[in-house]
């Protein structure tokens, strides 16, 4: 085997050795099984309405799919049942009721059920509270290569970390905004960056 | 059909220079046995290095509640993320121990190929800067040998191995027989151009010296850029003794690898006093196996090699072979890593990087070459590079909506970093012995690690940070923010030291070709070696001791003196 033909047939994943046409079908198989995930483990259906709707909120659907077309939510609620501790499930859990109490003294209604324009108002002033926070405890956005999320930030920098990963390393994130490419087969070092109308960044 | 239990080699060990020893004797003709604790590694299947995030369960955030369950310790490493796990050791199966107070983190890997799957690949000659330095200072003991001694088989292993690099003619960083350097980004030559300009020469930035194929080389092909080489590379396009040296000695049909093997001890002849052979719990039936070689070489890295030798004490050996100076298990070094600085280099918005170089940049020791400077010995290097800030900077951004999802996606500002590592000093207080309380999974006695950083090493760490800022004020940086480190040693994985070199029997465990004062026959070619760490990556140091020793051990043993 050729470096072109390994790379061809190890493209998607290099744990599955067989013959391209089984991968794909594989693949179809794997993202079957993604796109019918069991009722959320953590999330009651109203968490999970909020957190939906604040993730299409963040990252919406444009010509490009938003978070929610990703599965967040999903992503979300895995992280809260199996990768959270405890005390960070809770600490995110109390700040969804946050927003319900911020939506529910400004506009005497749920999140999910305030207009568009009065969500936009809650994440609004949830920013406002990050910004005070990241003030005083500065996280510049730098991670070291590899290194562990942080885990002891309140509840909207950690929604927001969620959601931005979630969207950021699905397929359709990272192929389509990022232009990620699994096998590139080039360095350039110092490359134009494409100056199409969505931008793109590639990787 | 009776497994075969008599050969002439025996190699314990199959990770950076188990690999190049069972090259090395296979090629010579001697058939050999290579001993590896873990399991067998199958390229096609384990490699996951193109396993996009959105395929792994937890998206690359690893699963931390397994990991710190049984991986505590090693997934303190980078490599050790939700792909690359499995390239490193239970901390719960072998366990060891420390002072209180006083940590040391051990990474470890074991499966054929050991760690030189998920090693960081940075290759660089040591220099007389590093082999004369305990001679000039007083400190320790000499090493026994020069650069001098050493360079043809520099020569030698990096024809084989291949290492991209950038020629310099710097006399503390001597060059390599280099394949074509890979590219420095915008922000990196931006650094690079006010170095020149600003420190007189004294200070340079090069592109690291990575054993990564910058074209094909010896049958094996360029690099791809996917980036991640710590999980693996069916393109084999960086230097591993999977993906090199071992298929070699495969080819000479001389080799046996026996993985599932944990060597236990060795066993001594007092009349001969000759290593006769092995003693080797197998990880799979838990029996008991003997095997017997004329030669022995211990390739199993810096600690267990040493543990081997701790665990197979004799009544003339009452400390463990081959340690009649009582410097076996001493004298451990690590390199000193994390002082340096962040900051973020104006301009260039208009450009980044396409593909995924694995390599970054390298600032050689600056610090005591010419001149005395600094109020400590010795010095150290900067590893580092630019890179465009990504998405993770929306986390602690305010904005949504469409217009915050556009802006998010596009490339940040040019973040550029140093990230020192130092030289460590020899000291005797650094020690492993063996904890006869505690045994692995395998009923063999764990180490206990006794180690610290000394003043020198903390005042290089210190000046990590003054100095690396400078450069990047120099380069007109703005938002320095100066990185300070932390890490107890072990964290480098540089580990060394434990079984040193020398002329002297009654200070050093091995002579100048890595042969064993007191047991002619045994050989130990790990980071064990060293006499002292300099302070760049010791790997491709490792491999020309290693090929030098089997060179010499060769011509013993067909000269009878073996």
């Amino acid at each position: 085997m050729n470096r072109r033909e390994a790379m061809r047939l190890l493209a998607t994943s290099a744990v599955i050795p067989l013959a391209p046409g089984s991968v794909m079908a594989m693949l179809r198989d794997a993202r079957t099984v993604v796109g019918t995930q069991p009722a959320p483990r953590t999330l009651n259906p109203h968490q999970e309405a909020s957190v939906r709707a604040m993730a299409e909120m963040i990252l919406p659907r444009t010509d490009t799919p938003g978070a929610t077309d990703v599965g967040a939510s999903e992503f979300i609620d895995l992280m809260l049942t199996e990768w959270y501790e405890d005390s960070e499930r809770e600490r995110f859990l109390n700040g969804l009721e946050d927003v319900d109490h911020r939506a529910q003294s400004l506009f005497a209604k749920d999140f999910v059920d305030c207009q568009a324009i009065q969500q936009a108002q809650v994440l609004t002033a949830l920013g406002e509270k990050m910004a005070e926070e990241t003030e005083r405890t500065p996280d510049r956005g730098r991670q070291l290569r590899g290194s562990s999320p942080r885990t002891d930030e309140s509840f909207y920098p950690m929604l927001r970390r969620l959601i931005l990963t979630a969207y950021y390393t699905s397929e359709a994130g990272a192929s389509g905004k990022l232009h990620f490419e699994v096998i590139p087969d080039h360095f350039d070092a110092c490359a134009e960056v494409p100056s199409t109308k969505e931008g793109g960044g590639r990787q | 059909m009776k497994e075969e239990t008599t050969y002439d080699a025996i190699v314990i060990g199959s990770g950076i220079t188990g690999g190049w020893a069972a090259k090395e004797l296979t090629e010579k003709g001697l058939k050999t046995l290579v001993l590896e604790a873990g399991r067998p590694i199958v390229p096609e299947q384990d490699y996951v290095e193109h396993v996009p995030p959105w395929e792994m369960k937890f998206r690359g955030l690893r699963d931390r509640r397994l990991q710190r369950e049984d991986q505590p310790i090693q997934s303190l490493c980078y490599a050790c993320d939700e792909w690359s796990s499995k390239f490193f050791i239970s901390d719960k199966e072998h366990p060891y121990t420390t002072d209180a107070g006083k940590p040391f983190w051990w990474i470890r890997g074991r499966q054929v190929g050991g760690r030189s799957i998920t090693w960081g690949r940075q290759s660089y000659r040591w220099s007389d800067l590093d082999f004369e330095a305990n001679l000039r200072d007083g400190i320790a003991i000499d090493w026994p040998i020069r650069y001098a001694d050493l360079a043809p088989w520099y020569d030698y292993v990096e024809e084989f191995a291949g290492i991209s690099g950038e020629a310099l003619g710097l006399p503390q960083l001597p060059d390599s027989k280099f394949l074509p350097p890979m590219d420095l980004n915008c922000a990196e030559k931006v650094v690079r151009d006010a170095i020149a300009k600003h420190f007189g020469g004294e200070r340079v930035l090069t592109i690291g010296r990575a054993a990564v194929l910058t074209k094909d080389h010896q049958g094996r092909s360029a690099c791809h850029y996917c980036g991640p080489c710590e999980r693996g590379c069916i393109t084999r396009s960086y230097f591993s003794s999977l993906n090199s040296t071992l298929p070699a000695a495969e080819k000479t049909g001389r080799m046996t690898l026996r993985p599932f093997s944990v060597v236990h001890s060795l066993n001594f002849d007092p009349r001969t006093r000759r290593a006769t052979g092995v003693r080797v719990i197998d990880a799979k039936t838990r029996a008991s196996v003997e095997f017997r070689g004329k030669v022995i070489f211990l390739c199993a890295s810096a600690l267990e090699s040493v543990r081997i030798l701790l665990n197979s004490s004799t009544t003339e050996f009452p400390n463990g072979l081959a340690n009649s100076s009582g410097e076996l298990g001493h004298n451990l070094m690590d390199h000193i890593k994390g002082g340096g600085a962040v900051g973020t280099i104006p301009g260039n918005e208009d450009r980044m990087v396409l593909g995924r170089r694995p390599n970054g940049t390298y600032v050689p020791r600056f610090r005591n070459v010419k001149k005395k400077d600094g109020a400590f010995l010795r010095g150290y290097g900067f590893q580092g590079g630019g890179q465009r800030e990504g998405w993770q900077r929306g986390v602690t951004q305010t904005g949504f909506g469409p217009e915050f999802k556009n802006s998010v996606s596009k490339p940040g500002p040019w973040r550029f970093t140093f990230y020192g590592y130092g030289e460590c000093l020899p000291n005797h207080n650094n020690y492993v012995e063996l904890d006869k309380e505690k045994g692995d999974a395998w009923g063999i006695p764990v180490l206990k690690v006794h180690c610290e950083w000394g003043e020198n090493e903390l005042a290089l760490r210190d000046d990590m940070a003054v100095s690396a800022a400078e450069m990047l004020a120099a380069a007109g940086a703005h938002t320095i923010e100066p990185l300070r480190g932390g890490d107890p040693p072990g964290h480098s994985i540089h580990e060394m030291g434990t079984a040193r070199m020398g002329r002297d029997p009654k200070t050093s465990v091995l002579n100048a070709f890595n042969q064993a004062h007191d047991v002619k026959n045994l050989f130990l070619t790990d980071g064990g070696a060293m006499v002292s760490s300099s302070c760049v990556n010791p790997s491709l140091t490792y491999m020309a001791l290693t090929a030098r020793a089997c060179d010499y051990a060769v011509q013993q043993l067909k000269k009878g003196e073996l």
